[in-house]
Order: C-alpha cells, then structure tokens, then sequence
C-alpha cells in the first residue's frame, strides 16, 4: 500500500459522553447528589459499599434519561435491567459498578449538532443508567478517596463511529450538552465533571469502510481539549501507518487507554487492554428489571420541553436568523434563554442576536465572563438597541456604550448616553456640510455609481463621512446632506 | 475438562485481587478442578431455547422504585469510625497512578 | 414462682408469661446470659454476647410493661442473632478475620423488626465463614459444636444460631439460608428452622453471600415459635428491591393435613440410605396418618442442583465479596505499601480458605471464555429446575423429602470439598427456586442423633408450609426433647 497524504485519511471516532443526572439524590440511595460539599458528607451505606447495603433506584433518573431518549428519536426499551461490572480500584465503593449492559434503557436515536453551523445529523447506538465512581484526590505521598460523587447518577450516551473530525466531535458533544440543559436533566457544567466524553478513534483511507484498530482516549472534560485529544492523535496515528504502508493495522495500533496531557499536548498511554479489563457482567441480583409501560412514556413525550432542535427551527422559521446565527444561540442554553427573554421587549431578532452573540459575547469572553455573571440586564441590552434604531446614538458609539455596560455592569446604557453628552451624534447641518462636500468632491465616480443605480455607492458616501467624523454625525442628516447634495448636482 | 492449570489460577488471582500461601494455591487448584470437573455434568442437558433465570420471582416482580428524596444517611464519623486509614475526611491510600 | 426452669418454655409460653407479669424482662435476660456464660464454652455457639445491651433493653421493656404499654409479639424472648445481620453499633464479623473489628453502621431490617416486637437479643451467633460452609468448621474463630453430641458438627452455615436454640441458649435465633444453611443444621440439631419464600424477610443489613438465593429466617424449638418470628420479620422493605410487596402474614396453625397432598421424588431420592430411607417412609406414615396423600412426582432434575448452585451461587458472591478489599472498612494488611498489595495481602490475610476458593471459583465461571458454558448454562438449567417444582406443584401442596442425607457428621470427617458439598443436595433446590422450605424434627438415627423431615411449598405459600409443619410437629412432639447436656438447671 503507497503511503497516503495525510489528508486522505479519515479517523474514525465514536464519543462515549458521561452525564450527571441532576437529581436530588444519588441513583441508588438517598444520598445527596451535590458537588464540591466536604469529603465524605454526602454518602450512604449503599454508596460506600457497606456490607448488607442494597441498592434501591431513583424513579427521576429513570424518567430523566426516558426524556432524553424521546428526545433524540430513540427506541425506549419497555423492559430494561441493570448488570454489575467488575473491576477494583479505591474510588469504586463495590469493587463493580451498576450499570446497563445487556439491556439499555434507551437504543438508537440521533442527534442533530452544528458543525461550524451547518445542522449535521449524528446517530446514537444507545444510552443507559449507570452509577458513578468516587473521587481519588491524589497527592505526593499518598491519595485520598472522597465518595461524595460515587453513586451520582450517569447516563452514558454511545455514538456510533459516525464522527469523522475532530470539530464534529465537539459539535456533537456540545450538542447533546445542550440538549441535556434544555431538558433540565443535566447541569451540564464540565468543570465540575457533570459531562465527561470518552473518544473511541481509529482512521482509515478516506472512502474506505473498513474499521480499524482504535484507542480509547479516557475523560476529557473540554471541547478543546476533546478537538486538540483528536487532531493530535489522528495525526499519531496517521503517522505511525504511513512509517510502516505494508504492516497490518493491528500490529501498528495496538488497543490501549490514553489520557490527553494539555501541557505536553500529546496522547499518552495509560493501560494497555489486557484480561485485568475482563469486567464478567452479569445480571445484577439485587435489582429488579426496570418495566415501564406505553402510558408512562407517552406521557413523558407530550411533556417533553423545547429542544434544541425544535428551537433552531423556530429561529429559522418565524425569527429569520441565519443557520450560523442560530447555532450559536441554541448550543448555549443561559445565553439563549437570554435572548429570549430579551427578545420579548425588542422583538428585532437579527440586531438582537449579533448584538448579543457577537458585540457583547465578544467583550465579556476576554474577561472570562457571561451577560448572566457580569450582571448586564436584559432590558438594559434592548434599550441600548432601541436607541440605535431611533438614531439617537449611532452604531459606531453603541458600541463604546457597550464597552461601557460591561465595565459597569448593572448601569443603564440610558444614562450612560446622558452623562456623555459626547456620545449623542452631530446634529449641527453646519458641522457636517462641510465635511459632506469634502467627501462628495472626492469621490465623483461613487456619485456617478449610485445615479446609475447602486445603493452600494451611496452606503459608501455616507460610511466615508461618519469616517470623517468619526461616528460622531447623525445618520439621519447625513443621509439627508448626501442626497440632496447629489439631487443638486449635474446628472 | 476444563483446563484449571496453574497459569489460569494465575489469572484469576490477579482478576480477584487475592494472594495465597503456596500451600493455599495447591488445595485451591486441586478442589477448583475437582468442582470443575463435576460441573461439566451441566453439559448432559439441552437448554436449547431456555431462558436464563435472571430473576427467581419473574412473575412476581415489580418495579421497586424510589423518590428522588434526600435523606440523612450515614454521618462521616461513623463511616470513617470503621476505616483503616483516613486524612481530612477523606480514606487514606497509597499514592495512585492518574486513572485514566 | 413456676417450677418449670425458663429454658423449657417456648417462646409463644415465655411470651405469654411476661406479658401477665409472671417474669420481669430482666430476670429473663440474666437467666439466659447465665446459661450462655456456662455452656458458650464448649458449645461455640456464639461469637459474642451482648450481655450489657440486652439488659438495658430488658429493664426498658419492663418499664414499658409497667407503664400499660402494648407489648410485642416477641415481648421478653432471647432471641440470638446470627452474625452476619447487622445490630447498629455492634460487631458483624461474619466469622471473618476480615471484619473482626467492623462495627454496623446501620441495622438490618429483620434485625429491627424483632426488637420492634420486643424480643431481647442475647448475642451473634457463630457461622462458617461469609456464609459459606455446611459445617461451622469454617469460622475464622472456633468451631461450633452439636448439642447433642459435641464431638459432632451443628451443621452450617448457621451452626451457632442451632446449636443456640437446640441447648436452650436462646429461644429463637435467626440464620441465612443460602444453599441449606439454616435447614440442615435444624435438622442437625434437632430443632425447626425455616427458610421463607425468597423475598419475604428483607435482606437489607444481611451482609450478601448469594443474592439471589439468600434468605433470612427463624430457628425455634416449636413451629408455633417460627410462625411467631415470621409474623414479625416477614415484612416487605423499602430498602431491599428484591422484598415482595405483599402485606404481611398471619400464622394461623392447624394441626391436621386433611386432603393434603405430598409429593415425593421417588426416583430423585432412590440413592439414599437404607437407615434413612427407612426413617423417611416412617415420616410419611405420620404425614398419611394425619390425612394427607402422597403422590410420586418427578424432580429428576434436581440431580444437578449442586452443580448449578456452586456456579451461581459462587458467581454472586465473588462479587459481592469484592468490597472486602481493605479500603474503607475491615482488615488492611500492615505491609501492604502499594495500592495492589493492600488489596492483594488484605484479601489473602482476611480471608479463610473456602471463602478464597469460592470466590476464584465464582470469579472463573464469570470470566471471559468461560461465562457461557458455565454461568449461563447454570442460569438456564435454573430455569428448568424452577419449571420442575411447577410441574410438581401442579399436583401437589407440598414436596418431602429428608432435610440432609444423614445425621450430624463428626467434625474434621469430611474434609473433601466436593463430599461436603454433596451434603446439600436436598436442600439448595428451595434456594434455587426460590420456594419456602422447613425443617421440622424428625426423630433420630441409631447414633442417636437428630433427623430433620424437610417440606418444600410452592412460592408464597409460607403460610400453608408452616402449617403442615406444625401438624407434623404435634404429631410427633421431637422438639420436646431437649439435648441432656443442656438440660441442667441452672444452679
């Protein structure tokens, strides 16, 4: 086989993405479910795997992942049951974990995620219940194991190995994210480790169907570093077939569990898969199988909330936004509720949208901050947008009242204007004639342009002269010099 | 016959996590294969198309479910009162490698 | 002041008693510590004594009767607790050096339910080790011994609680029934004992041998007793998923087997003994003599129980011993200095060598090559076995057969694991089926030594069985005697 050029591969990747259910209480016991308490405050004697401890299942989790399963289109399973997993490590209360083996809650479906925002549909092979393992705090001379989160309810949700990029893997991930927020099933915060994914990669010659040898990249909690885990590895990959073209893929990817090292920036290895991963699932006896009936689960699609989905559609359709406009509302669930919110006192959607998805997002992110957490209300956002669209200030000083806003979180962009009588445009004829006549004499061919028909040319006369002014002159005169101007002038 | 050999006890301990005395691994290899070997009568019967007993009451069975509730369970003391190691509430254990 | 020492009465007697005043709780509870003080010794029935708790729970009762309370169905019995159910606050060493200094975090719920009815706990009983064991010769401590010859093996794994009851050491004590353990060391002892349909006693706070086969129930002297322990502690349980959502039973006891019909596996039972073949048709004369039929039906099937029982009862508990790991609770060995060796040393310090063999056992059936030739394939002649007692069922109330294939065997005899295995053949097919069965007093053999009748019902007919069992009893009054070496009053 000729060595390939590195862009006729593909990889081929499958996400594993782990989601913590937001209930009250743990899947098993009544153990708070709650991150960052005092070690060991939030455990039961089922959760620490106390001898003569059994599990008992929470009814919401149930109900929660039922909810993400219509969701995405999947097949709810009427019977579903749950199976131990064997393995020792300290953080694990059992030495196995409960989870759903044989007999998913939920089988198939598909997610509808933004890839650079264009809809791409992805498909699910299934998703389950499972409990979580302890924290392992680790430091030089010993660790410690804190069972707060062991027991905390996770739903493990399967792609099939459709992903083939590293930005449709964090599109996808992004995009069951948001569904889980929509659903309120899910805080969805990764910092916290309510999302973990799991990339299952391999590659292969483009075109190809095959599927070769993959490796396990275990719990990444970002999607950068998930892209940055997968371009890394694709081209490790990549590299080590095209070192050795006439070798069989499973002599050159071995199977093996790495972990992405963001300060080296590489894949390393972790644990080779060997017979220590042999996890002998078998039914768990102190369970009973999970039966749930038609009724149930109509009942919980009729109340199912809006999706993502439904709500890109929605944006399309009656606000007009653009695919790429939309797909960056909808995957941040806080920030789209807040435009929404929003919305309801300006109803212009597009201005809202660039406003807040551009000019505002794009000065709050270097502060590390949201509209929500720096305190910027949203009727204060709709007035600073109306006094655009009157004209009493123009786009160019919107934009230091912006500046302002977030400096000052909480001011009303109202008084910012009042205070800084700088910012209210020109309206003097005689301070803007001037400058109006310069810049006509200076660009006959642009007056010639827009006798003949193009507005463009007129949109130029007029950017030329806030140039001038430095955004200081009113629109509205300036449009009403211009024109005349030109009326006045030799055809 | 199931081959119980020395290699596959070998296997098994490291799966179990269990050590034993020389003399422990003799008895075990000679009484696993005794049983072994007895159990291999479970071949003489056709299962063919038998369910697997996965619950002995199948019939009987119902869903046993639970509010999502929050009650008081097992305070720290007490769960650390039984624990051979501890440091700031939490178990104390040798340092570990990062799992993966 | 009666003349008939207090170890002579059962408990329904005893109960009765107190209740008119006839007895103070704490007399009680001191004539019995003395007893056990005097004969714990040689009997090795109990691994601890909770004299100081059982005295404090004594004079609170006493108060309770002097203050015109109601008083529980149990009210002033000794009642002994085998230990591997939880009392909170106490020791549950499960006959383990593992967990010789564990103290229960919470209580079991059986263990709750006769304290409710204000039994006195005397102590936890000796057991073989985690449960497993025909003997006691298993205990991680000493042996227990039989009553009525202490040369000779109670029985196991519960032979301290009927070694307890059988010398009058307690009037009732519990026991866990996973393959025979509380059956055959009642007939051992000569005493009755019970292993209810699988679900109705709670296993919350019985540390897990066989999850799917373990069951909680009562040792007395008199059936009246058993019926009296199971109207307490055979209550459905929010905490065990496994617990049958029935409302509890009432005894009501007859004492003939009109139109009662018994099946016999004839052909199942042809290789039993000449003495206990003999012994055996003796007791279905009784049962005939009483009013009931017998009928031949087939249980051929059972022949592989044994083989069935020790691939899945040794799969669940490999598991459910995997906690027992050194971390949070029990034994951790001093050398360990890495994570492998704390669970590597830990397990092998702690853990006995039948408990070391069942769990490798279990952990080979489970494992990758081997789970469906063995697990599976013991999981599907399950199914067969539980489809034979239908069968059987279907044409008959009840199945008799002998509790165990000869009378108490001298300790140290066996030491052939497969031999001592074969010991259970009569009674793992009520674990494997879920199905009630006791063992009631049967006569005894030419050592001399007590002979147990076994009745097996069908599932959730408790009630029915225990009835057919005291009709038996009334009719035969073995439970009457009392071992001579435990007969002397206390002086």
């Amino acid at each position: 086989m000729k060595t390939l050029p590195h862009e006729l591969w593909e990889p081929v990747i499958g996400l594993e993405i782990h989601v913590q259910l937001n209930t009250k209480s743990k899947l098993f016991s009544s153990a708070a479910n709650r991150f960052g308490d005092e070690p060991n405050t939030n455990i039961s004697v089922v959760c620490t795997g106390q001898p003569g401890a059994l599990p008992i299942l929470n009814k919401e989790a149930v109900r929660k992942a039922v909810q993400f399963g219509l969701s995405i289109g999947s097949k709810i399973s009427l019977v579903s049951k749950f199976d131990r997993k064997s393995y020792f490590y300290p953080d694990c209360p059992r030495n196995f974990q409960i989870t759903q083996f044989e007999r998913p809650i939920v089988v198939g479906g598909t997610v509808t995620a933004f890839v650079e925002g264009t809809p791409k549909i992805f498909h699910v092979n299934r998703a389950h219940l499972e409990d979580d393992a302890g924290m392992l705090k680790h430091f030089t001379t010993f660790a410690g194991v804190d069972f707060n989160r062991a027991g905390a309810p996770l739903i493990e949700i399967v792609s099939e190995p459709c992903i083939h990029s590293a930005k449709e893997a964090s599109a996808y991930a992004a995009a069951v994210r948001a569904i889980m927020l929509y659903l309120d099933a899910s805080d969805g915060n990764m910092e916290e480790g309510s999302l973990r994914m799991d990339v299952n990669i391999s590659v292969r010659p483009q075109g190809s169907t095959e599927l070769r040898p993959r490796i396990e990249i275990k719990n990444m909690n970002s999607f950068s570093f998930l892209e940055a885990a997968i371009e890394s590895e694709t081209k490790r990959q990549i590299a080590l077939y095209s070192k050795e073209p006439h070798r069989p893929p499973e002599e050159i990817i071995i199977p093996g569990t790495y972990r992405w090292d963001p300060e080296k920036k590489e894949t390393t290895l972790m644990r080779r898969k060997e017979s220590a991963d042999d996890y002998r699932y078998f039914p768990e006896p102190d369970l009973v199988p999970v039966v749930l009936n038609q009724n149930y689960i109509d009942e919980i699609r009729s109340s199912l909330p809006e999706l993502p989905q439904d709500r890109y559609n929605r944006y399309l359709e009656q606000l007009e936004l653009t695919p790429y406009s939309a797909s960056l509302l909808i995957n941040d669930k806080p920030l789209c509720d807040y435009f929404e919110e929003t919305l309801k006192i300006y109803p212009n959607a597009r201005q809202l949208c660039n406003w807040i998805t551009v000019e505002f997002t794009g000065r709050l992110k270097e502060r590390g901050q949201t509209l929500l957490s720096i305190g910027i209300l949203p009727a204060h956002v709709a007035k600073l947008l109306a006094m655009i669209d009157s004209q009493l200030i123009t786009g160019r000083i919107a934009k230091q009242v912006a500046d302002d806003m977030v400096a000052s979180p909480g001011l009303d962009p109202e008084i910012i204007v009042k205070k800084n009588p700088d910012y209210l445009p020109v309206t003097d004829t005689s301070e803007i004639e001037p400058i109006v006549d310069e810049v006509l004499a200076a660009n006959p061919q642009s007056i010639l342009d827009y006798k003949a028909g193009r507005e463009k040319a007129f949109a130029f006369l007029v950017g030329q002269v806030m140039k001038l002014t430095r955004g200081k002159a009113s629109p509205a005169i300036v449009n009403e010099l211009i024109l005349k101007k030109i009326k006045s002038t030799n055809p | 016959m199931s081959q119980f050999d020395n290699q596959t006890l070998e296997n098994l301990k490291r799966l179990c996590r269990m050590s034993c005395t020389p003399e422990e691994d003799q008895d075990i290899l000679h009484s696993l294969s005794r049983v072994l070997d007895y159990v291999e009568q479970l071949k003489e019967i056709d299962t063919t198309g038998i369910a697997s007993c996965d619950y002995v009451l199948q019939s009987m069975l119902k869903n046993l479910m639970r509010e999502d509730e929050v009650k008081p369970t097992l305070p720290r003391e007490e769960f650390l009162h039984n624990a051979p190691d501890q440091i700031g509430g939490m178990i104390r254990v040798p340092p570990v490698m990062k799992a993966p | 002041m009666t003349h008939t020492p207090l170890h002579h009465f059962s408990a329904a007697q005893l109960r009765d008693s107190f209740v008119k005043g006839e007895f103070t709780a704490v007399s009680i509870a001191e004539y019995f510590l003395k007893r056990i003080e005097q004969h714990n010794q040689q009997l090795g029935a109990f691994l601890s004594i909770l004299g100081p708790r059982m005295l404090l729970k004594a004079e609170a009762l006493d108060r309770k009767r002097a203050h015109n309370k109601p008083l529980g169905r149990l009210a002033g019995v000794p009642v002994a607790i085998k230990d591997n159910m939880h009392i909170a606050e106490e020791i549950t060493s499960c006959g383990s050096k593992f967990l010789n200094n564990y103290r229960a975090p919470f209580e079991a719920t059986a263990v709750r339910l006769l304290e409710e009815e204000d039994a006195l706990i005397t102590g936890k009983t000796n057991l073989d080790e985690f449960a497993m064991g025909s003997s006691n010769e298993h205990s991680a401590y000493f042996n227990a011994h039989n009553p009525w010859d202490l040369s000779c093996t109670p029985g196991g794994s519960s032979g301290g609680s009927a070694a307890a009851v059988a010398a009058r050491l307690s009037l009732i004590a519990t026991g866990s029934d996973t393959g025979g353990s509380i059956r055959q060391p009642a007939g051992f002892c000569g005493v009755v004992g019970y292993k209810p349909t699988y679900g109705r006693v709670s296993r919350y706070g019985l540390v897990a041998f066989g999850s799917s086969l373990d069951q909680i129930g009562p040792f007395a002297t008199r059936v009246e007793d058993i019926a009296l322990a199971m109207e307490s502690i055979g209550r459905h349980c929010p905490f065990d998923s496994t617990s049958l959502d029935f409302p509890p039973e009432s005894y009501h006891l007859q004492a003939n087997l009109k139109n009662i019909k018994i099946g016999i596996p004839r052909h199942f039972l042809e290789n039993l003994k000449p003495e206990a073949k003999i012994h055996f048709e003796d007791n279905l004369q009784i049962l005939r003599s009483l009013g009931a039929s017998t009928i031949d039906i087939d249980l051929d099937i059972l022949k592989y129980s044994i083989a069935v029982y020790y691939i899945l009862a040794t799969a669940e508990a490999s598991t459910n011993l995997a906690r027992f790991d050194g971390i949070r609770y029990g034994m951790r060995a001093k050398d360990a200095k890495t994570l492998d060796e704390i669970y590597e040393l830990s397990r092998k310090e702690g853990f006995g060598r039948e408990v070391k063999k069942r769990i490798m056992l279990g952990t080979y059936v489970l494992s990758a090559g081997y789970q469906d030739a063995f697990y599976k394939k013991a999981q599907k002649v399950r199914t067969l076995i539980i489809e034979a007692f239908d069968k059987a069922f279907a044409i008959c109330d009840a199945v008799a057969m002998p509790v165990a294939p000869s009378s108490a065997f001298p300790l140290k005899s066996i030491s052939d694991p497969l031999e001592m295995y074969l010991q259970d053949i009569f009674t793992i097919p009520a674990n494997l089926a879920g199905l009630p069965a006791i063992s009631v007093p049967s006569g005894f053999d030419s050592r001399q030594m007590p002979l147990g009748l076994q009745l097996i019902g069908p599932q959730m007919c408790d009630v029915p069985l225990v009835q057919y069992a005291h009709a038996f009893e009334q009719a035969t009054q073995f439970t009457r005697k009392i071992p001579p070496l435990f007969d002397g009053l206390n002086s």
